[in-house]
């Protein structure tokens, strides 16, 4: 009988420690993360796991009076809440402003065991919330404080993220293709049922924003198209036209590749010093919590930034199968890396006169937070100070206190940014489902 | 060597066990199939179908292998035999590589390879060599019954 209990307790002991042998795979970030902000990253070597780097807070969106924390100089004022997770801004002539609340399509077949785990992990954060499909309209209450009037603009959209408005032709990017509609002043709600311009990549849509800028003169919009996987599991096939900024002509809606090799490009803006294309990035997975480092970067016309090839210019990525030495030797390092896994999904060079100095001519990012980094990072909204139409210095906290302090709440994720006519920074929140606008201390 | 309980007399837990305990075996002879096809082609259908797979071997391995956990250490009616603990070790080793390989298997694209069909090949020998050990414990058994008529 004791041989028996041995026997037993043996495999107990084994099945013990293989837990510890797995759960052992899993790592926590160990380098600096100001040493991952700016034009010379470190970057320790790629791992592979059995399970990778994972921490997801559990969304449970802002206590009745709970607010973000600003930097010294500055003060928050909640003009919206109770949305349907909002993502992007867009502030008409007239100061009405736009939020376009939207999640993806859900569209992905699972086709890996792996996807049914990832969905119940992810959907803790209250990142999965459904979204509204629409677009609503605020509008300030004349006089009076406290939030603003909201307005069902336009609705059943297809997970719409990328909004213009050029003169008064109002573009907005759906998952698959870019509507246009005629903008009437000063209206509540849209009376154009609008038309096509042409179509967007919309296959599997693992990353399904399409991100929306126009060009100075009107005649171009750029799109943000992110890649169909993290990093090819999907096959290349499903990767045509994706993990690029494209470039549509808003005459006819014909379109072309403008670059290519960035993963997920979001928040596509004009440097206004330069003149140039600028765009946020958010990098591979799975192979670290220090790596891949999200970016912040101009957009060269033709240029190729690496995905899935290469990272931060000739690091090779092993998991990718053809390797394309020719592509990786031409990759372009990408500007300002912005630190592992801060999901940066919000960009804005703030040109207002509102907020103190030191927030004037260089970027805002909002850093969204992702879930394959132990302890968090991102979760804020920080400044990228800029010079000469290049980042001049490192990047400094501006809006925090989006989880709670034990990493275990989750309370909001700041997206879409914006700059109103009197210089308040607004940005869209879509785990707390608010929109929130940042000003100067009233002295 | 003399068998104890009645030969025709029908057992629950060894139709379950005869039943189930080919499946998982089946299904790590796939992964391994596909894992060696994957490593050759970069086509990620055959990975994908192999983290299915190795998922679901492991799911139809839970029943038989506990009835398998019960009968070589908990029956007091039937007489262990050493082919059937060496038998019941390699089940155990090479579920738990399997088990590995379905975390192997979660990693995206290539970096699959060449970890999964290591496992695989470790998973398909130790219980393919376990199934032959126990099919020599079978004609041992056999012949201890003639050996009585």
């Amino acid at each position: 009988m004791d041989k028996h209990k041995q026997r037993w307790a043996r495999a107990l002991g084994m099945a013990a420690g293989l837990t510890l042998v797995l759960s052992a795979c899993s790592e926590k970030a160990k380098v600096d993360p100001a040493t991952q902000i700016g034009a010379n990253p470190t970057l320790p070597g790629a791992k592979d796991f059995l399970v990778p780097p994972m921490q997801v807070p559990k969304g449970v969106g802002w206590a009745a009076n709970a607010m973000p924390k600003v930097a010294p100089g500055l003060q928050i004022e909640k003009i919206a809440s109770g949305l349907l997770h909002p993502r992007q801004l867009l502030v008409l002539p007239n100061q009405d402003v736009l939020v376009v609340e939207a999640n993806g399509p859900g569209e992905e077949a699972v086709s890996t065991p792996k996807q049914v785990i990832a969905g119940i992990v992810k959907g803790q954060s209250g990142k999965g919330g459904k979204g509204g499909n629409r677009i609503t309209l605020l509008r300030k209450k004349a006089g009076a404080a406290g939030e603003w009037e909201q307005f069902v603009f336009i609705d059943k959209l297809h997970s719409p993220f990328g909004i213009e408005l050029v003169g008064d032709t109002l573009y907005v990017a759906n998952t698959g293709n870019i509507m246009k509609y005629r903008y009437t002043p000063g209206a509540t709600r849209m009376s154009d049922p609008g038309v096509e311009l042409g179509d967007l990549p919309s296959t599997v849509n693992h990353h399904w924003t399409k991100a929306l800028l126009a060009s100075p003169d009107g005649k171009k919009l750029y799109v943000g198209s992110g890649s169909n996987s993290n990093i090819t599991e999907n096959g290349m096939d499903v990767e045509y036209r994706r993990a690029a900024v494209l470039e549509v002509d808003a005459a006819t809606g014909a379109s072309r590749v403008f670059a290519s090799g960035i993963r997920n490009p979001t928040g596509l803006q004009w440097e206004p010093q330069s003149g140039k294309l600028w765009a946020i990035a958010n990098e591979r997975d799975e192979i670290g919590a220090d790596l891949v480092p999200d970016y912040l970067t101009s957009v060269q016309e033709k240029g190729f930034y690496g995905w899935p090839y290469s990272y931060f210019g000739q690091n090779v990525d092993h998991r990718v199968k053809p390797q394309r030495p020719d592509l990786v030797a031409k990759a372009i390092k990408p500007d300002y890396a912005l630190g592992s896994h801060v999901a940066a999904l919000g960009l804005l060079f703030y040109s207002g006169n509102n907020l103190p100095a030191q927030y004037k001519g260089g970027a805002f990012v909002s850093e969204h937070g992702s879930w394959d980094r132990s302890p968090l990072s991102g979760y804020q909204i920080v400044y990228v100070p800029f010079a000469n139409g290049m980042p001049s210095g490192a990047a400094q906290p501006v809006v925090t206190g989006f989880h709670s302090a034990d990493e275990k709440h989750l309370y909001g994720a700041p997206v879409g940014l914006a700059q109103d006519a009197e210089g308040g920074l607004l940005f869209a929140d879509d785990v707390g489902n608010v929109i929130w606008r940042v000003t100067s201390v009233k002295r | 060597m003399k068998a104890e309980h009645h030969p025709s007399r029908f057992s629950l837990s060894k139709a379950l066990f005869n039943l189930l305990d080919p499946i998982p075996f089946g299904f790590f002879v796939g992964v391994l199939i596909f894992d060696v096809i994957y490593a050759e082609t970069a086509n990620v259908l055959w990975m994908k179908s192999a983290a299915w797979l190795v998922t679901f071997g492991l799911l139809f391995a839970i029943i038989p292998q506990l009835i398998n956990l019960a009968v070589v250490w908990f029956s007091k009616r039937r007489i262990r035999s050493r082919g059937q603990v060496i038998n019941f070790w390699l089940n155990v080793v090479g579920i738990v590589a399997a088990l590995v390989n379905a975390f192997v298997h979660s990693r995206d694209a290539y970096a699959v390879i060449p970890d999964a069909v290591w496992l695989s090949i470790l998973t398909v020998a130790l219980m393919g060599i376990g199934r032959i050990i126990s099919a020599g414990e079978v004609v041992t058994y056999k012949e201890s019954i003639h050996g009585q008529a």
